[in-house]
């Protein structure tokens, strides 16, 4: 086994690099976390892992820094965060792989074991889900695959940690899987041809070649940096003769080849036998897409989402936290210990006063936001991890496909409704720029997150039916009009729909809490200081009489457009630093009788629709560039208003009761 | 093909009489382009001496009936022209050839109709029997042309009834639950066709089709994939036994 393996003593001070690659949804994240006892997002579909994790492991008695990858099924890439994961293969030359492999889908894991080695890559194989490659009758001949790619493989059930004590010590072993599949005389020829241009110290030459040759766009700054423009041209050269003499497009013609390879080292190991799989299991994975039996399901788990986060976290969670342990309990005492130190009226005021720090931005974030977010990040993990979402996508598909959209959008768009600015990250698992652009787009514009959600259950909890269903039709029907002609005007082709879907699985709880506990600290770091600082702002706006002057200068649009009182002008203007934090402030105002119910329906509408919140708008920059953060911006802010406005006139017009 | 309802149709020669070697032919041409005509209005209804003059492009249209009912192929009883046997079976051959020509046309080698009508009228008059039977293998005894309108039945597909099966077909026609064998795919665009081959998609691979809507859902070994319905007729698939 060591025989393969080139021993180099590391020097010291450098701690080994160690990633782990695989297909999405193969436990990578779980590895992960195991190993480095970290614990990033493990979910159904490919994105969460978009943002790299790494962390530091002790694994095996040895200090290494573990990298966690985006999924691929492909070192060739299709989207961004397959690109992260090859860059990194890429970039440093000493990194030792884990290759994570779901053992019922051995075949598109070596597909990637093979291209590792092509890239002369140390690999350790862990087959991991072998509990569910056995239920289906799978048997695998570990030992015979370690002996066909001279690597260790291990078999794994991550979840229940069984199997992976042996991943410390087989590290040591990991060496270059000794598997070339042979591509035509042509192909080879022309992978030599390209071997000998490139730089002479650069490893995994052939992968490059084979990379090159398949006409990979996401290359082009990697030979930049280091080969002159003449070479370059060469290589392209190169290429495009060989395509002349394929009928099909090389990168397919290479696939073609290496799954021809797999096969054949899958007929010494791999056993399938004809067994059929729990008839219920199956029949209700096939429920759950059925174009017109998935809709009740898609319907149910809506309203226990709903009941969940509406009822459970907005209701009893924010009555508990807001009026028993910050109204009793927290403000009460915090107010007494203020006053008690602080003798001068406006330090009072700014901890506890009405715009205090305390008692409106601590209560806010904790007491309204908090329990519904983290009961919406509770429930998002229960869809991730039962493999329901990628089933969601088959079924907005459609719709979707009316807004220029694929159903794969309908992931972001989901956790949306958690989080717009977490969302608006995980844009990155869009294939086309155009998908992007959108879904960024339509998310800052019309997909109201948990907090305000919460928020707004609590206000419709006054109105009728049919004042929820006009504020769900106008949201939507914007979103929809918005997409439809945003899709016209950004050039672009439409992304293909295809997408992996993973068997419905039973979530294993303690996952989701260790889950939901890391999103929620993420949130806070993310939500809080916002907070903070929007009511900071807004007791510095009060302070210097300014507040009025800005209610004063919006009065003309919020009263006289949008028909609302001249006080809700605040709760828009704070709706920027934090859109839930708008909602709250509405949330007070109708509750204390200051709405009738068509301002009600008017001002939901125009703070969901409304300028995505600061933190949001930061990540749209960071993601998209400012250009386009501002032309977002700019389109959103005058369009909720209108839309507002509208309807404000509209409903008066007619005349409507709600 | 039905001159019913398109226009006169640019690159074909026209054949008169006085014509030597080529007269011989292009009667025969003439006969063929005539029945084909009769046949489509006669699916519309009966079909009138008058009116089948008034649609025809053929110049001795008139006289070529007269020549045709001398022949026994047609009869002009009562200015209403009817199919005698000979001219039924003659004028079922044309239209099937026409119509297995406009289907490969336009599935195997997606011509725009534009292109298609012209080279289908030049197939029909080429296209011998056993060459067409297997056209109309490969296409899996298509029932009806890309416009709708049924294709006669020929000898192999009435063999095929019984004993075999169509060739080559789109995914889509495979039945829920049946399983194929890829043999070829024909993708609009090179980064789908590789995103397919990535996920297991190559000829060659068995694929069991799970469901065809809200979106197409196959299922390969032991990966369930779900993609656009314009992607799945895109895969073409021999049915598995």
């Amino acid at each position: 086994m060591d025989k393969c393996c080139e021993k180099k003593s590391a020097a010291p001070e450098v701690i080994p690099r160690v990633a782990l690659i695989g297909n999405p949804n193969v436990g990578k994240s779980v590895i992960f976390g195991w190993l480095t006892g970290q614990y990033v997002a493990v979910s159904n579909y490919p994105g969460t892992a978009v943002e790299v994790a790494q962390g530091n492991s002790k694994v095996g008695g040895r200090r290494r820094v573990i990298v966690d990858t985006p999924g691929i099924n492909n070192l060739i890439p299709m989207s961004e965060d397959e690109r992260v994961t090859r860059d990194i293969l890429l970039d440093d030359e000493d990194l030792k792989v884990i290759q994570v492999c779901d053992a019922k889908n051995l075949r598109r894991g070596l597909m990637i074991t093979l291209q590792l080695a092509e890239m002369e890559k140390p690999v350790v194989l862990v087959l991991n889900m072998a509990d569910e490659a056995k239920e289906r009758g799978i048997t695998i001949d570990r030992h015979g695959l370690a002996q066909l790619l001279e690597i260790p493989v291990l078999s794994t059930i991550a979840t229940r940690r069984k199997g992976l004590d042996g991943l410390g010590k087989v590290l040591e072993e990991s060496c270059t899987p000794q598997v070339r599949p042979i591509y035509s005389p042509e192909i080879e020829e022309g992978v030599t041809a390209i071997e000998n241009l490139l730089p002479e110290k650069q490893k995994g030459k052939r992968a490059l070649a084979l990379m090159l040759l398949a006409g990979d766009e996401s290359l082009q700054d990697w030979l930049h940096c280091r080969l002159s423009e003449q070479v370059i041209l060469k290589i392209e050269e190169i290429s495009r003769r060989l395509q002349s003499q394929h009928q099909e497009p090389l990168g397919f013609f290479i696939n073609q080849k290496r799954l021809n390879a797999v096969d054949r080292i899958l007929e010494g190991v791999f056993r399938k036998e004809k067994r059929s799989r729990g008839m219920g299991a199956r029949a209700l994975s096939n429920l759950t897409t059925h174009p017109i039996g998935g809709v009740p399901i898609l319907l149910a788990v809506l309203y226990a989402m709903y009941k969940w986060v509406g009822d459970f976290g907005a209701g009893i969670g924010v009555d508990f936290l807001l009026n028993v342990v910050f109204g009793k309990a927290i403000n009460p005492a915090v107010t007494w210990v203020v006053e008690y130190l602080f003798p001068w009226q406006f330090l009072q005021e700014f901890f506890v006063g009405p715009y205090g720090l305390v008692t409106m931005g601590l209560t806010y974030a904790i007491a309204i936001v908090l329990p519904i977010v983290g009961t919406f990040f509770f429930a998002f993990g229960l869809l991730e991890d039962s493999g329901y979402l990628p089933r969601l996508a088959v079924m907005v598909n459609r719709v979707f496909r009316v807004m220029g959209l694929s159903g794969k959008a309908v992931l972001p768009m989901v956790l949306g409704l958690g989080c717009d600015t977490m969302a608006t990250l995980t844009t990155r698992v869009l294939e086309t720029k155009k998908e992007r652009i959108l879904v960024t787009l339509l998310l800052a514009l019309g997909v109201p997150c948990s907090a305000q959600i919460g928020v707004m259950v609590g206000m419709f909890a006054g109105l009728s039916m049919k004042a929820i269903v006009l504020w769900a039709f106008v949201v939507m029907g914007s979103m929809i009009f918005v997409g439809l002609l945003a899709s016209k005007l950004i050039p672009g082709e439409k992304a293909d729909f295809i997408m992996e879907i993973p068997p419905l699985r039973i979530p294993t709880l303690a996952n989701i809490f260790i889950k939901t506990l890391a999103r929620l600290e993420w949130f806070l770091k993310e939500a809080v200081p916002l907070f903070l600082l929007g009511t900071f702002f807004l007791f510095a706006l009060d302070r210097l009489g300014l507040l009025k002057a800005l209610q004063n200068m919006a009065a003309p649009i919020v009263v006289g457009f949008l028909g609302l009182p001249a006080k809700a002008s605040q709760a828009l203007l704070l709706g920027f630093l934090r859109r839930d934090y708008g909602a709250a402030g509405l949330f007070v105002m109708a509750k204390a009788g200051e709405l009738d119910s068509i301002q009600i329906v008017v001002s939901l509408v125009t703070i969901t629709l409304f300028v995505p919140c600061v933190a949001n708008f930061f990540m749209i920059i960071k993601e998209r560039g400012l250009g386009q953060a501002l032309a977002m911006a700019g389109f959103i802010f005058p369009f909720a208003l209108i839309v507002g406005g509208g309807l404000n006139f509209l409903l008066r017009f007619l005349g409507v009761n709600l | 093909m039905n001159r019913a309802n398109e226009g006169p149709v640019p690159g074909r020669k026209r054949h008169g009489r006085g014509w030597n070697e080529a007269g011989e032919k292009s009667e025969s041409h003439q006969r063929e382009e005539i029945l084909e005509l009769l046949w489509t209005m006669r699916e519309k209804g009966p079909v009138s001496v008058e009116e089948f003059l008034q649609m025809t492009e053929e110049e001795e249209a008139d006289h070529i009936l007269r020549k045709m009912e001398r022949d026994e192929w047609i009869s002009l009883k009562e200015g209403q022209v009817a199919f005698l046997e000979e001219g039924e079976r003659r004028a079922e051959e044309i239209i099937r050839r026409h119509r297995l020509a406009e289907r490969l046309l336009s599935e195997v080698f997606e011509l725009e109709e534009k292109y298609m009508e012209p080279s289908a009228c030049q197939f029909e008059h080429i296209l011998n029997p056993q060459v067409l039977d297997s056209v109309c293998t490969f296409l899996g005894h298509p029932p009806t042309c890309p416009h709708g309108k049924p294709i006669p039945r020929g000898p192999c597909c009435a063999r095929f009834k019984r004993e075999m099966e169509p060739l080559v077909r789109p995914l889509a026609d495979l039945k829920l639950g049946e399983e194929g064998r890829i043999v070829f795919i024909t993708p609009r665009s090179r980064i789908r066709l590789e995103r397919l081959s990535s996920l297991g998609l190559i000829p060659g691979s068995v694929v069991r089709l799970a469901q065809k809507r809200p979106a197409f859902v196959l299922e390969i070994g032991e990966t369930t994939l779900a993609l656009d319905e314009d992607i799945g007729r895109e895969v073409y698939v021999k049915k598995n036994k």
